[in-house]
């Protein structure tokens, strides 16, 4: 390959990565077990219970795992909602909150990805 | 400079004319009035009543004409000496009047009646003096409650206090507010707790003396929980007693660590008192974190507990506590019944509680001897009681992160401290409404943060629609411990209970019915559809002549999908009266 063929080609593998969205970090920890099984304890012991069910079950707290996300259903709303929560309902804040602070959030998030029952689900 | 001068003021008149123009064709902004939250009456009511005192307080049964305290009376018995309420007679009750909250969420209130007005609190703490009689509004306050409130299981208020001239609340946002019974003035407004901390009150204050008594709600919070008496004249603060001992007190060795400091334990339902031993008797919630215990080794006193303590100092003479070390939000809060009555042939003073763990509990009162316990529900399996009252927990109850177990009775039991039994003394039954329901208890990561949820893991009612979760009433002897009848409902049974001197008992369920059994054969002799789930404590009492029944309504179906209960129902609160034929 000539070397203004092979510029050639990295200049277009570079424009295709350009145009994919980027990856979040939900994504990323979606296909690590050990990542998606701290989300899942994560969310059994802080986000379940008298909050939302770990079934498709709507309550005050909405269900995690069907189609509908109330305040944005990608991994950035998702993780802002946690993140910021939402005023006046029983959803805190909980940026800061978690033993390994964003990171856990994230992880919880790829958690409710591949849990989820909606058959499509929101872009990431 | 003139021209200029001229040509300037020209313009600008012409911008202001334009402007002007311009604002009058937009339609006028409309200052509205600020919603008002406050009705006083217009005219006092009540005036026929003198105030409330301790004697009348000391009574050991209500008098007909009103009902002045949560449990009835001092015992906790909510059983009204009407012997015309019979399972014969209430199949003549219809509906005298009824009235709406215009909230949702539960309706816990347990109605207090005294002068021929009637005090009733909503969800998210509005207050309602009404016309016992006719239901017509005479006062009405709806306090704002701070943004963000923590709560962790709905937005309920279980009623007032009432002493003297005075009638107390406390809120959602951890106040406790005096208010005069005559025109709904408010007379003092003190903070129990920061509620942003995780404090609430959900709770009536027990009167006693002349101080009102109440706890705060947070255990799901990590809060330190705690009761306080607050003299009614000032609403200043007389003692507090902590329900989790502070570093080197007794009892702090019961816990891992400096875990005490975010132990929860609660005291968010009401007391009991027994006025001739001068002795207040106080029950404590759940430990925090609720279902993992691996950081709080220990048996975490006083955490689901009993404490008797002086009234006028909050010094604790006994304790006991029934589920050490609890992983299951079992609480052991629950009503307390101080019965006298032979146990073993002997004439004893007794204290008697249907726990949240399953198990109904017989103690001396006296000294705190525990005495004997034995299941009221169809299905425990979690533990078994000891000869010295002490629990041997089932190894496979223990929330575990892949737990599979179905642990018996769920973490809302059994009975509930947001819901109330009664006793009748007549027949020495104790009636006792449940939820019979069993969880899978997994255990998860949690950290504490002030303020937020600290749960450590997750009950999940697995089998609701299989017929395996349901609703009890169950008539218990207290003199042997046995059931005696059951009534069985279609969903977990979370209403509170009235007992009459005629023989009946009412209660209801989540169905949106209101019940009437007869109380030595548990055969449902009246029922009305209220449409409401019913959550509330229902009361009874007798004006001019014609004898009442009043029932609020209303459920909160968060907690009611949480209880394997029904969620079709429809929330919202409204009060239904009903009366035999005068």
């Amino acid at each position: 390959m000539s070397r203004a063929a092979l510029a050639l080609a990295l200049l277009a593998l570079a424009c295709s990565r350009a145009s994919q969205p980027q990856e979040s970090l939900a994504q990323k920890y979606l296909r690590d077990p050990a990542a998606v099984e701290r989300g899942h304890m994560i969310f059994v012991g802080t986000c379940g219970a008298y909050c939302h069910s770990t079934h498709d079950v709507e309550r005050d707290a909405p269900s995690l795992f069907d189609c509908e996300w109330k305040h944005g259903g990608s991994d950035q709303q998702i993780f802002d909602t946690i993140s910021n929560g939402v005023p006046n309902t029983r959803m805190p804040p909980w940026k800061g909150a978690l033993p390994n602070g964003d990171d856990d959030i994230w992880k919880v998030i790829a958690y409710l990805r591949s849990a989820t029952t909606c058959a499509t689900p929101a872009a990431h | 400079m003139k021209h200029a001068l001229a040509l300037g003021l020209a313009l600008a008149f012409s911008w202001g004319s334009a402007a002007a123009a311009e604002k009058e064709e937009q339609p006028a902004e409309i200052q509205l009035p600020p919603v008002p939250t406050h009705w006083k009456a217009e005219n006092p009511v009540g005036t026929t009543a003198k105030p409330v005192t301790a004697e009348m307080l000391n009574g050991q049964v209500a008098p007909t004409d009103h009902w002045i305290q949560y449990g009835g009376n001092y015992r906790n018995f909510r059983h009204t000496p009407l012997k015309n309420l019979t399972p014969e007679s209430v199949k003549k009750l219809s509906v005298a009047w009824a009235f709406p909250t215009g909230t949702t969420g539960q309706f816990e209130a347990s109605p207090v009646i005294y002068g021929g007005v009637m005090y009733v609190t909503s969800s998210y703490n509005r207050l309602f003096a009404l016309d016992a009689k006719t239901g017509a509004l005479l006062w009405r306050y709806d306090h704002k409650n701070g943004e963000n409130l923590r709560l962790c299981c709905g937005p309920p208020n279980r009623g007032v206090g009432i002493l003297g001239d005075s009638v107390l609340m406390g809120t959602l946002d951890a106040h406790l507010i005096a208010f005069d019974r005559k025109t709904g003035e408010i007379l003092w407004n003190t903070e129990v707790g920061d509620y942003k901390q995780g404090y609430s009150l959900t709770s009536a204050p027990l009167m006693v003396h002349d101080m009102a008594i109440i706890g705060v709600a947070g255990g799901e919070y990590g809060v330190r929980g705690y009761f306080d008496a607050y003299d009614v004249k000032t609403g200043k603060r007389v003692w507090r007693k902590y329900t989790v001992p502070g570093k080197g007190e007794p009892g702090a060795d019961s816990w891992a660590g400096d875990s005490y400091a975010r132990g929860g334990s609660p005291a968010w339902t009401y007391g009991a008192y027994d006025p001739e031993t001068d002795t207040l008797f106080w029950t404590t919630g759940n430990p925090a974190p609720d279902w993992d215990g691996d950081g709080r080794a220990g048996d975490n006193l006083y955490s689901d507990s009993v404490l008797a303590l002086d009234p006028k100092t909050g010094d604790v003479k006994w304790y006991f506590q029934f589920t050490p070390h609890d992983v299951w939000d079992y609480d052991g809060n629950t009503q307390l019944f101080l019965v006298d009555a032979k146990y073993d042939g002997k004439p004893r003073k007794l204290l008697v509680q249907a726990n949240r763990n399953g198990f109904f509990y017989v103690l001396d009162r006296s000294d705190g001897k525990f005495l004997r316990a034995t299941p009221y529900l169809e299905q425990v399996n979690w533990a078994t009681i000891d000869a010295k009252g002490r629990p041997q927990v089932n190894p496979q109850a223990m929330p575990l992160p892949d737990s599979k177990f179905r642990t018996c009775p769920s973490n809302l039991g059994g009975m509930n401290g947001s819901f109330t039994g009664a006793y009748n003394p007549d027949l020495g039954l104790a009636f006792i409404p449940s939820a019979e329901a069993c969880q899978v208890f997994t255990k998860g990561i949690s950290a504490f943060k002030e303020g937020l949820p600290y749960l450590g893991g997750l009950p999940d009612t697995v089998d609701a629609t299989a017929g395996k979760a349901y609703g009890n009433m169950a008539a218990i002897d207290v003199a042997t411990g046995k059931v005696k009848w059951r009534y069985r409902d279609n969903r977990p049974m979370m209403g509170g209970t009235l007992s009459t001197a005629g023989g009946v008992v009412f209660s209801g369920n989540l169905e949106g019915e209101v019940l009437a059994f007869d109380a030595k054969t548990g055969k449902v002799v009246w029922r009305f559809r209220s449409g409401g789930g019913m959550r509330s404590q229902p009361v009874a009492y007798e004006l001019d002549g014609r004898t009442y029944v009043a029932v609020p309504t209303g459920s909160f179906s968060t907690m009611d999908s949480f209880a394997a209960g029904v969620t079709k129902v429809p929330e919202g609160g409204t009060l239904f009266v009903f009366a035999l034929p005068k």
